[in-house]
């Protein structure tokens, strides 16, 4: 025992070593390894974090069953602004003991508001001129942590006394736990193959971050092997030098993770943005990073050392490496690709199971190139004739070593294939979402829809009298019932009214229209006999197809005949200016004393937007991820170059002597460093289409190619090897100089 | 070796008895075999002879008669021009070499150039051996290597007198 | 007749004087032995005289050209259009195969592949080391490396071939034998040595020497 904490002691003693350089090589370790530990332990808090959101969520649920009279009315109504959602909730405090929702010291009385403090923010800023006119009440206070989901939550809690007691505003309590509805499998499988392939690099990357001034390592340990150190003893002895850089990596990383976590509030998704202090990880995943991370570097260090142990001799004299053997490496992609070949369209299954599989054959088909790419550059290299001498010197060079740059520009190649994946598959299903969502933005209707009984005909006056407003149009809107058992819409309007719903043309009174649903589900026949309000039957009429926003069933009022409209309210549709700028605003400002009396909806513009919004915020997201990731693997190259500068110093010196010019080192530098990469991002690139399509083709859509972000990324590792080559240039430059031939 | 060059080099510091002349001798480069006075006298009337030294008075005291000896300067000159030849390159040579180092040292002459000319014969004749190897046979191969050597051996010697010049004007001059 | 000329250079490194007015002469096609013991400034005298190291003063000569105001660029062709080297060790590119190495300059300087490695072969078959010309210099012994490097410094066809003790890592035998291929080789092509050494045996081989003491070097010229 004794005998193991020695050895384990002398390899930490190895790693520090003392010298400046070996303090530097830790340091960088620490922060390579402190990087993908943040990572992680961000990953890991995110279960937790998500679950705190949902706990509050629930603590706002308002309970509406209770004894005696309700203490409490609330309306629930959005405020839309531009392409914000504010969340406004209307209290009508009937009694003493009134429940407070969470976040709240008391309840807004009439005149009244609490605001959420991004609201607040978002009221004190100069844009919100428009919005003003809509918050006349005194603001009174600000809701705290505890009512909100997120620190970005637009929401506020206004009073107001005319609230009148019906059904559904009816408040006894706050906090209720609603069954959970699981997350819509899309959506979920996205997240989970999300969360793999942005974790799996990292994971490879401890890896490389471990392997950081290896083949010096080697050496020293060859070294040791030669003078009679035991196998067992070298490894004891390696991971004693593993163990000090992953620490120090656990260290630096936990450090960062709690520099970062303040963060966490300023993402400006609102979806995304989480209150710092619920970003903690949970005791178990915590526990499993902190411990994964160390056995991972040492299992790495010790895998990739097996030769040095075995063949001492080899390292020592540089001699022609074995080739490698392909079989084992080829393991992962076949069963990889076997597994998701199986599950090609099983997104419809009920069996959850095939949710396994597709996460188990990302994750192998991931592991694959790590496993490939040493095999992979060595066999291209290996045939490799150099053209030029610059060229020889570097095809030659990494026909010695290969598995040092493979192992680099392998965490590249990782990243950059779970980055094209990721591309591949928020492209495809970016796609379907906006072919649903966004058909028309040129739309300039606002959809008015009043929620109580009140003054119509003065309301309509208001919206017509509003600045941008050409025309208001009545709109009476119910639903039918099919005979296979499906809801479509019906709407009935002037011809001007149902210009506002769909592309009518030559529209008479007297005609009916028809717009598709994008799936082609759910449509009405001519003659068909649906019930419509759910109750009373009617007639389909023949039916004119036309493109439009929203599918449904859209009819003159002459061929409305017979229909019953009875208890529908109706819908306006205010017909807006666009040449007049925020139209929209302006007329919600108009009906702003109608409160949560009028929902006032902008198709279009208040929700496209936002789809793009996250879908772009998503994207950046993603290629700031990947791009990091790359500035990592460039560290790493650059320590990788230096160092075989610094260890063929004598060669390049004598070179330089005898006349080669400088240009042609620097360019052998450049080769040496970029076929590995160039080659790991034509595998990256290969293999992030390939998972990509293999998992589009299981959720059953169309695949998209986003061959932009894949030319970002692809032209950043282009410039990653440009800038790590003219990095190293100085320490050439030095190699290279007179000084460099002076035996030291 | 010249026993006369030796002495005259002696002489050089200043006239001296024959019997200090062999105890200054004796102790520079005696070692193991001391000079006989008979060799130390007969050495001295020759150079008398050759006008390189002249008498330079009798000193009246006990016992044998004390005559003090001076260099001339046919004498110097022939010092220098002993100094400033090269020994034949041959085996054994040290301590002709040695006693020219010191008296270079103590006459206040350039070692250096002392050895400095016997590396050039000393390199010349290897050059002529490095030839006669390059066209000869093994055996001449072989016996040449054995001269080679032994001559690397003298000059190796030389350059590490050379690296002690220093230590050894100090000692030398004490 | 002097194919190359220095005077008065003075080198320093740091607080270190290499050189301190060291010159000396080299004619075409003689062999010359630059002797002197460890620290003398050898090494640098041979540095500056072939345009590696710029000396701090001083002048150096090649031919009608100065040396010492030509550029590094001017400099590093001069150095492998008209120069070779031979260094004691560490001067094949350890990746490269031997002929490869061979071949090198020739490709620097424009050749055709196929064309160099001819050119290599040929040579490598004179100093005897075709053999190994599909090995890497880490694979051979330390004679057949220097044999290597020597072809490789000859190649060229270089009007003066710097050797900084060529023999250094070497046996006597297989020193003898390198000197006896440098020096008969040399000789051939009418290539001019600068041999620096501190073995008298493989100044032997020169034609005269040079002692570099203390930073000044000293001509000795051939006696005969």
């Amino acid at each position: 025992m004794t005998q193991v904490i020695g050895d384990l002691a002398l390899g930490v003693r190895l790693a520090v070593g003392g010298s400046r350089k070996s303090w530097g090589r830790l340091a960088l370790q620490g922060i390579g390894i402190g990087l993908c530990v943040a990572v992680l332990l961000l990953a890991a808090a995110i279960p937790n974090a998500l679950k705190v959101r949902d706990d509050r969520a629930d603590s706002l649920n308002e309970v509406a069953q209770g004894t005696g009279p309700a203490p409490l009315l609330m309306e629930e109504m959005y405020v839309h602004f531009r392409s914000l959602d504010i969340a406004g909730n209307y209290v009508n405090v009937r009694a003493q003991n009134a429940p407070v929702p969470p976040g709240l010291e008391r309840l807004p009385g009439d005149g009244e508001i609490v605001v959420s403090p991004a609201l607040a923010e978002l009221l004190a800023s100069p844009d919100a001129g428009l919005l003003k006119p809509r918050f006349p009440q005194k603001v009174i206070g600000t809701i705290s942590q505890a009512g909100l989901i997120g620190p970005h939550d637009l929401l506020f809690y206004a009073g107001d006394t005319t609230i009148a007691e019906d059904e559904s505003n009816r408040v006894y309590a706050f906090g209720k736990t609603y069954e959970r509805q699981a997350p819509e499998p899309i959506l979920w499988m996205l997240s989970l193959v999300g969360i793999v392939v942005l974790l799996f690099p990292v994971l490879v990357f401890v890896g490389v971050a471990t392997r950081l001034a290896a083949a010096q390592r080697d050496r020293r340990l060859a070294a040791l092997r030669l003078v009679g150190a035991a196998a067992s003893r070298v490894r004891l002895i390696a991971s004693g030098e593993t163990l000090v850089g992953a620490l120090t990596g656990l260290v630096f990383g936990i450090g960062f993770f709690f520099a970062a976590r303040p963060l966490a509030d300023d993402i400006s998704i609102a979806e995304v943005a989480i209150f710092p202090a619920d970003l903690l990880p949970t005791p178990e995943l915590a526990a499993l990073v902190l411990v994964a991370v160390p056995v991972l570097a040492v299992l790495t260090s010790l895998f990739a050392m097996r030769r040095t142990i075995i063949e001492p001799l080899g390292v020592v004299r540089h001699q022609k490496p074995v080739r490698r053997r392909l079989w084992w490496r080829l393991v992962p992609t076949v069963a990889g690709i076997a597994l998701l070949v199986s599950q090609f369209g099983a997104i419809g299954d009920k069996d959850s199971r095939f949710q396994f599989y597709v996460i188990a054959g990302v994750v192998l088909l991931m592991l694959s190139i790590p496993v490939m790419l040493p095999w992979l550059v060595e066999r291209v290299v290996s045939w490799m004739r150099g053209a030029t001498p610059a060229l020889q010197l570097a095809v030659r060079r990494l026909q010695l070593d290969a598995g040092t740059a493979a192992r680099v520009v392998g965490g590249v190649a990782v990243v950059l294939a779970g980055t094209v994946t990721l591309q591949v598959l928020i492209a495809s299903v970016e796609k379907d979402v906006l072919a649903e969502e966004k058909r028309d933005v040129a739309h300039n209707f606002v959809t008015l829809t009043p929620k109580d009984d009140f003054d119509t005909a003065g309301f309509k006056d208001a919206v017509a009298a509003s600045d941008g407003v050409r025309a208001v149009h009545v709109l009476d809107r119910t639903f039918a019932k099919l005979p296979d058992g499906r809801v479509t819409n019906v709407s009935v309007g002037t011809c001007a009214a149902l210009k506002a719903q769909a592309e009518v043309t030559d529209c008479t009174d007297g005609k009916a229209y028809l717009v598709r649903f994008a799936r082609g589900t759910a449509e009405a026949r001519p003659g068909e006999v649906v019930m419509v309000g759910g109750k009373s039957p009617w007639t389909v009429p023949e039916l004119a197809e036309v493109p439009g926003t929203a599918p449904g069933v859209f009819l003159t009022p002459a061929a409305a005949t017979g229909l019953d409209l009875s208890g529908e309210k109706p819908q306006f549709q205010a017909e807006l200016d666009l040449a007049v700028p925020d139209a929209a605003e302006h007329m919600r400002n108009a009906i702003a004393p109608y409160s949560w009396r009028v929902h006032a909806y902008f198709y279009g513009q208040d929700d496209t937007a936002e789809v793009e919004l996250v879908f772009g915020a998503v994207r950046r997201a993603l290629i700031a991820g990947s791009v990091l990731t790359l500035l990592l693997a460039g560290a790493s190259l650059l320590v990788m170059a230096l160092e075989q500068v610094r260890e063929r110093r004598r060669s390049l010196a004598v070179m330089a002597a005898s006349g080669v010019p400088r240009g042609i080192l620097a360019r052998s530098l450049l080769w040496q460093n970029g076929v590995p990469l160039v080659l790991s991002t034509t595998i990256a690139v290969g293999t992030g289409v390939l998972l990509g399509v293999m998992v589009v083709r299981v959720f059953d859509a169309e695949v998209v190619y986003d061959w932009q972000g894949m030319a970002t990324l692809t032209g950043a590792s282009v410039a990653l090897v440009l800038a790590v080559t003219a990095l190293t240039l100085p320490s050439l430059r030095r190699a290279t100089g007179a000084l460099g031939l002076r035996t030291e | 070796m010249a026993i006369g060059h030796a002495l005259l080099g002696l002489l050089e510091g200043g006239p001296r008895h024959g019997y200090d002349l062999k105890r200054a001798y004796d102790e520079r480069f005696g070692h193991d075999r001391p000079l006989a006075y008979g060799q130390v006298y007969s050495t001295l009337s020759r150079l008398l002879k050759n006008g390189l030294v002249a008498e330079a008075g009798v000193e009246a005291g006990d016992g044998p008669e004390r005559k003090r000896y001076a260099i001339t300067d046919a004498g110097v000159t022939d010092v220098e021009r002993w100094l400033g030849t090269p020994e034949k390159p041959e085996p054994y040579l040290q301590n002709t070499l040695y006693s020219k180092v010191v008296l270079a040292l103590l006459s206040g002459r350039s070692a250096t150039d002392v050895l400095d000319t016997q590396r050039a014969a000393h390199l010349s004749v290897m050059r002529d051996l490095t030839k006669r190897k390059a066209d000869g046979d093994l055996a001449d191969q072989l016996i040449c290597d054995f001269a080679l050597f032994h001559l690397e051996a003298d000059l190796r010697w030389l350059e590490l007198t050379a690296a002690r010049l220093d230590k050894l004007a100090q000692e030398v001059g004490k | 007749m002097s194919l190359l000329v220095a005077q008065d250079l003075h080198k320093s490194f740091g607080k270190t004087h290499a050189l301190e007015g060291a010159g000396l002469t080299i004619r075409a096609g003689e062999i010359v032995a630059v002797m002197g013991p460890s620290g003398s400034g050898k090494s640098t005298l041979l540095h500056c005289i072939a345009g590696i190291l710029p000396p701090d003063s001083g002048v150096v000569r090649y031919g009608d050209r100065e040396l010492t105001s030509m550029s590094d660029r001017e400099r590093s062709e001069l150095r492998r259009t008209d120069f070779g080297f031979v260094f004691q060790f560490g001067q094949l590119v350890p990746e490269l195969t031997c002929l490869e190495n061979v071949a090198l300059p020739l490709r620097l300087s424009g050749m055709k592949r196929k064309d160099a490695e001819r050119a290599a072969k040929d040579w490598m078959a004179k100093l005897e080391v075709d053999g190994v010309a599909d090995q890497r210099p880490g694979e051979t012994s330390g004679g057949q490396g220097q044999r290597v490097a020597i072809a490789r410094a000859l190649v060229t066809a270089p009007k003066v071939i710097f050797a900084d003790e060529p023999t250094g890592a070497l046996d006597s035998l297989n020193g003898e034998r390198v000197m006896h291929l440098l020096t008969s080789a040399a000789r051939e092509t009418g290539a001019a040595v600068v041999l620096v050494t501190h073995e008298a045996r493989v100044a032997a081989y020169s034609d005269r020497e040079v002692v570099v003491r203390d930073g000044k070097a000293r001509d000795v010229e051939f006696v005969r």
